[in-house]
C-alpha cells in the first residue's frame, strides 16, 4: 500500500509531477480505488497492464502514457475512471465546480483547447463578477457542483459538437440542460 | 346420292332506272311544301307509300341524303331570314318562330318517312330523322355565323334588364331556353350555360364593386341575398334547374369570396357587427358566408383575433380592478356566447375558435387566476340566492377552464377559503359545497381534497368545543382545530393574549391535549375574532366586535388611560409593525368606529402616535363590528412568494408524471417525454420544458433512469 506522500517520491523518481494527468492514468490502469493510495493488488495489477517489471521500463511506460491513453478507444473509460477518482466521500454522486475545472483541463484540455477553455470560463463565471456577465452569474448559480450525467455530457459536447459554430448542437437530443444553458450563454456572448 | 335441288324460276323485274329520282323528286317538293305551311295540300298516305317504296328498292341511302340536303337548304334560307331580322326581341321572336316551324315541319317528315327510321336508319346505324332534325338546326342555324352570339347576346340583355328592374318577355326567353335544351343538354351546357355564367359573373363583379363602395355592409349582404333569391326565381321560371348550383356559386364568388377581407374590416362590417350585437346582420353574414370556401373560416379567424384583442386590452389593462376585471370577462364571453348560438349557428368550430382565443389571452395576465378567485370570494360572501350563485358559478367555471395553471388557482382559492372559513364571513355551506364539487368534476378528487379536509376539520372543531363546554361549563371560547396538512400556510403574527385570555388557552389546551395525546398545537391569533363588552365614561355600553389583535389592544386600556404606539407594541407583542398599524388603523381611523383617540390626529399610524379611549364614542347600534383593513389583492412580494411555492409544488408532480411515463414504456425518447408529461400535467398546470428536463436530470442522478449509451435522445427507466 502507498500513501500519498508514497506517491509523491514515486513522482519524483519518475520525473513526473504528480499533478500530471499521466499519474492519473497510471490510476487508471491499476484502477485504483482510492485517491492517492495504491493498493498492492491495484499495483501489481498495473504494472502487468504495462508490462513492467523495472523501475526503468516503468518510467518509460508512465511517459508514454499519455499517447496510449489517448489514442485508445477506451478513453472514454478513462474519461468517467477520472470522474469517479474525486470522490473523496463513500456514495458521492457530484463534485464541486472548482474540482471540475481543475480536472477538465487536465484531462481534455490537450485535447480540445477552446471548449474546456470556455467551459471553466463558464463554470467560474460565480468568480469573476464582471458586469456583462452578471445575468450568468444568476444563471450559473444552479450549478455549483457537477454530476457524472453532466460531465459525460461534457465530453461528449467536446467530441460531438463543432464549437466554432455550434451548427450542430440541437437542443432537442436531451443534452443536459447545463450544455444547453452553456451554448447560449456562448452564442450571446459572440 | 345426290340430291337434287330445283330452283325456283326467276322473273327479271325491269326496274325503271329513273324510278329512284323521280320518286325522290316528289318527295323533295312535299318537304318544301311543309316547309312553306302547305302541307294541307299534300296526301300523306302517299307519300308515306312512296318513302316505303324507295327504302324498300334501296334507294334509302338517296332519301336520307336526300332528306339532309333539303332540310338543309330550308334551314339556310331560315338562317337569313333571322339573320334579316333587326332589333332584339324582333330577333329572338323570329329565331322562336322559326324553331316552332322547324320543329312542326320535322314532325311530319318523320311520320312520312316512318318506315325508314325503323328500317333503315337502325341497320345503317344512323341517327333518326328526329335527331337529324335537331343536329341540323343546330349546325345550321344555332352554331352558324353570327346567329349564336347574337341569340346569346339578346337573351343576356334582356336578363341583364331583368336584374335591373325591368320587366322583360320571360316566356320568350323561356322557348329560346328550351330550345337550346331540346338541342342535347351537351348544347345547353356548353353554348348556353357556360356563357350565361361568364356574363354573369362579369355582371356581378361589375356589381359588388359599385354597390361596396357605396353602401355599407348590411345593407351589401342584404343586397347579396337579394340577388340569390331572384337568381333562384329566375332558375326556376325559365332556366334548367341544373343551373342553380352554378349561377348561386358564380353570385356568390363574385360578391361574397372576392370580397371577403374588405366585408370584415370596412367599418360597416363584421368587426363593427359583432362590437355591436347586430345578430341578424351576423346571420345573414354567416348564411351566406358558410357557402363559400373558406368562408366561414374567415369569420371565424375574425372574430377570434378580435376577441384576442379585446380581451387582450381587458386583462392588460392595469386601471381595471379584479371584480370589474372578471365581470367583464364574463360579460365578453356570454356576448360572444350569444352571437354564436344566434348567429352563427351554434356551429362548433365557432365555440372551439372562442374557446381557444379566451384560452390566450385569460393566460396572457399570470395574476387571472388569482381574480378568479378572488372574485368567486366576494360572490360568496356577498350571499347571493341560490340560484344566482350556481349561475355566477357556472360561468366561472367556463372561465375557469381556460386557465392554464389550475395548480395557482388551487393555490389562491385555499387562501381565500381559509379566510373565509375562519372569519366566519361564509355565508352558505351549500354554495360553498356547491362550488367545490364542481371544481371537483372539473380536476378529479386530487384538487379538491384538501378543500373538503378543511370543512371536515370545522366540524370536528365544533364537535371538540362540545365537548370542552361540557367539561367546563364555560362557552367563551371558540377553537377551531385545524390539520396544517389542508390549510395554508398562513401567517402566523403572534401575540401576548392578556391574562383573562391566556387562561383559557391554557384550559383548552390541556383539554384538548388530554384527549389527543402527541398533537402540538400553535395558535394563529391573528386569525381569531373576539367580542367585547365595553363600557365607556359617557355611560354608554356597547358590544364590539373585533379581531383577537384588537382585543388584545383594547383590554390594555383597562388598565393605562394613555399609552403610545411603543407601549402598545410591547403589551400585545404583536412584532410586525405592518399588522400592528392595521389594526390601531381601524380602531382610531375609522369614522363612527373609533373606540380610541389617537393624537396627534392624522389619518395614518405613525410610530410615536399616542393612543387613549374616546369617552365620548357613541354609536346607533349596541353592537359595533370593527373590520380589520385586510389586504386583499396580493402585494407584489406575496405573490413572488405564492408563484415560488406553486413552482416547488409542481416538482414532485413533474417527477411523478415522468416516472409514471416511464415506466410504462420503459424507452423513450426526450421528446415524446417531454410531450407526454406536459399531456398528463395539462389539466393542472403547463408543465415548462426546461423543469421537465431539469427533473429529467435529477431523475437519472438519482437513478431512475439512465441515458442509452449509443442513442443520447433516447431514456431507460431502471426498475
Amino acid at each position: 500500500l502507498s500513501s500519498p506522500d508514497g506517491i509523491v517520491s514515486l513522482c519524483s523518481d519518475l520525473g513526473v509531477d504528480h499533478t500530471d494527468v499521466r499519474i492519473l492514468m497510471l490510476a487508471w490502469t491499476m484502477q485504483a480505488e482510492k485517491q492517492g493510495y495504491f493498493t498492492l493488488e491495484e499495483w501489481r495489477k498495473g504494472l502487468k497492464a504495462l508490462r513492467a517489471d523495472t523501475a526503468v521500463k516503468l518510467k518509460k511506460a508512465v511517459l508514454d502514457l499519455d499517447k496510449t491513453v489517448r489514442k485508445s478507444s477506451s478513453f472514454a473509460d478513462f474519461y468517467s475512471y477520472s470522474f469517479k477518482y474525486c470522490f473523496t466521500e463513500e456514495k458521492q454522486k457530484s463534485i464541486d465546480t472548482e474540482s471540475i475545472c481543475i480536472l477538465l483541463d487536465l484531462v481534455l484540455g490537450s485535447k480540445f483547447r477552446p471548449q474546456v477553455d470556455s467551459l471553466i470560463q463558464y463554470l467560474k463565471v460565480p468568480g469573476f463578477i464582471v458586469l456583462s456577465f452578471f445575468f450568468f452569474f444568476q444563471l450559473q448559480t444552479d450549478y455549483k457542483v457537477i454530476n457524472m450525467d453532466q460531465w459525460m455530457g461534457f465530453y461528449r459536447f467536446c467530441s460531438e459538437i463543432n464549437f466554432s459554430t455550434l451548427e450542430n448542437y440541437d437542443p432537442d437530443l436531451a443534452w443536459p440542460l447545463i450544455l444547453d444553458n452553456f451554448v447560449e450563454w456562448v452564442r450571446s456572448k459572440r | 346420292k345426290k340430291k337434287f335441288r330445283i330452283e325456283p324460276f326467276r322473273h327479271k323485274v325491269v326496274m325503271d332506272p329513273e324510278y329512284g329520282d323521280r320518286t325522290w323528286k316528289m318527295l323533295e317538293h312535299a318537304i318544301h311544301q311543309i316547309y312553306n305551311q302547305s302541307a294541307c295540300k299534300l296526301s300523306y298516305e302517299e307519300l308515306y307509300r312512296r318513302a316505303y317504296h324507295m327504302v324498300l328498292h334501296r334507294f334509302g341511302e338517296k332519301l336520307y341524303s336526300g332528306l339532309i340536303s333539303a332540310v338543309t337548304l330550308q334551314l339556310n334560307a331560315m338562317c337569313e331570314l333571322i339573320e334579316a331580322a333587326h332589333g332584339d326581341s324582333l330577333f329572338l321572336e323570329t329565331v322562336n318562330s322559326k324553331w316552332i316551324d322547324h320543329a312542326n315541319a320535322m314532325q311530319m317528315i318523320r311520320d312520312m318517312m316512318m318506315y325508314m327510321d325503323r328500317t333503315f336508319i337502325p341497320s345503317m346505324k344512323k341517327s333518326t330523322v328526329y335527331e337529324v332534325g335537331l343536329s341540323l338546326w343546330r349546325d345550321v342555324v344555332i352554331l352558324s355565323g353570327t346567329i349564336h352570339s347574337r341569340l346569346l347576346n339578346a337573351v343576356f340583355e334582356s336578363i341583364s334588364q331583368e336584374r335591373n328592374g325591368e320587366v322583360i318577355n320571360r316566356s320568350l326567353i323561356r322557348s329560346i331556353v328550351k330550345m337550346m335544351k331540346d338541342l342535347g343538354s351537351s348544347v345547353y351546357a356548353d353554348h348556353f350555360e357556360r356563357p350565361f355564367l361568364e356574363f354573369s359573373a362579369d355582371f356581378y363583379r361589375a356589381e359588388s364593386q359599385k354597390f361596396i363602395e357605396c353602401s355599407d355592409c348590411p345593407e351589401y349582404m342584404k343586397r347579396v341575398e337579394g340577388r340569390l333569391k331572384e337568381e333562384a326565381e329566375r332558375v326556376s321560371q325559365y332556366l334548367e334547374a341544373r343551373t342553380e348550383p352554378g349561377i348561386v356559386k358564380v353570385v356568390l364568388k363574385q360578391m361574397i369570396s372576392n370580397h371577403m377581407h374588405r366585408l370584415l374590416h370596412i367599418e360597416t362590417g363584421l368587426m363593427k357587427m359583432l362590437i355591436d350585437d347586430k345578430f341578424v346582420d351576423m346571420g345573414r353574414m354567416f348564411r351566406l358566408f358558410s357557402n363559400v370556401p373558406d368562408g366561414p373560416s374567415t369569420i371565424r379567424d375574425g372574430m377570434s383575433s378580435l376577441i384576442k384583442a379585446v380581451g387582450k386590452e381587458l386583462v392588460a389593462d392595469p386601471s381595471n380592478n379584479l371584480m370589474e376585471l372578471v365581470e367583464s370577462l364574463l360579460e365578453l364571453k356570454d356576448k360572444y356566447d350569444k352571437i354564436i348560438s344566434v348567429a352563427f349557428n351554434d356551429d362548433k368550430h365557432f365555440r372551439a375558435a372562442l374557446n381557444s382565443s379566451f384560452e390566450h389571452f385569460v393566460n396572457l395576465n399570470p395574476r387571472c387566476s388569482e381574480y378568479i378567485s378572488l372574485f368567486l370570494d366576494r360572490k360568496l360572501r356577498m350571499g347571493l340566492k341560490e340560484d344566482e350563485i350556481e349561475a355566477v358559478f357556472d360561468k366561472v367555471m367556463a372561465l375557469f377552464r381556460y386557465l392554464q395553471e389550475k395548480d395557482v388557482f388551487q393555490k389562491y382559492y385555499k387562501q381565500h377559503l381559509a379566510k373565509r372559513l375562519l372569519s366566519g364571513k361564509r355565508v352558505s355551506d351549500d354554495a360553498e359545497t356547491s362550488l367545490i364539487v364542481k371544481l371537483r368534476i372539473e380536476c378529479g378528487y386530487q384538487f379538491t381534497s384538501k378543500f373538503e379536509g378543511m370543512f371536515t376539520d370545522l366540524e370536528t372543531s365544533m364537535d371538540t368545543m362540545q365537548g370542552f363546554y361540557d367539561a367546563h361549563g364555560s362557552s367563551k371560547l371558540v377553537v377551531k382545530v385545524l390539520a396544517t396538512g389542508f390549510w395554508p400556510n398562513l401567517l402566523n403574527v403572534a401575540c401576548k393574549l392578556p391574562p383573562q385570555l391566556s387562561a383559557l388557552r391554557e384550559m383548552f389546551e390541556a383539554y384538548y391535549l388530554g384527549s389527543h395525546a402527541g398533537r402540538r398545537l400553535s395558535w394563529q391569533m391573528n386569525m381569531g375574532s373576539a367580542d367585547l363588552r365595553a363600557s365607556f365614561r359617557n355611560g354608554r355600553n356597547y358590544e364590539l366586535s373585533v379581531s383577537t389583535h384588537q382585543a388584545c389592544v383594547l383590554m390594555l386600556f383597562n388598565e393605562a388611560q394613555r399609552l403610545t404606539y411603543r407601549e402598545i407594541e410591547q403589551a400585545t407583542g404583536i412584532s410586525s409593525p405592518s399588522d400592528l398599524k392595521r389594526c390601531l388603523h381601524s380602531l382610531a381611523c375609522v369614522k363612527r368606529k373609533d373606540v380610541l383617540r389617537k393624537e396627534p390626529e392624522r389619518r395614518d399610524i405613525k410610530e410615536d402616535d399616542r393612543f387613549s379611549v374616546k369617552d365620548e364614542f357613541s354609536s346607533k347600534a349596541r353592537k359595533v363590528i370593527i373590520g380589520t383593513a385586510f389586504a386583499q389583492k396580493e402585494s407584489e412580494p406575496e405573490k413572488q412568494e405564492t408563484r415560488k411555492r406553486v413552482e416547488e409544488n409542481r416538482k414532485p408532480h413533474i417527477e411523478a408524471a415522468i416516472v409514471r411515463t416511464m415506466k410504462s414504456r420503459r424507452v423513450l425518447e426526450h421528446n415524446n417525454v417531454v410531450a407526454e408529461v406536459i399531456k398528463q400535467l395539462q389539466p393542472s398546470f403547463l408543465a415548462n420544458p426546461g423543469e421537465i428536463k431539469k427533473r429529467i436530470e435529477s431523475l437519472i442522478e438519482r437513478d431512475f433512469l439512465e441515458r442509452d449509451s449509443t442513442d443520447r435522445r433516447v431514456y431507460r427507466y431502471l426498475a
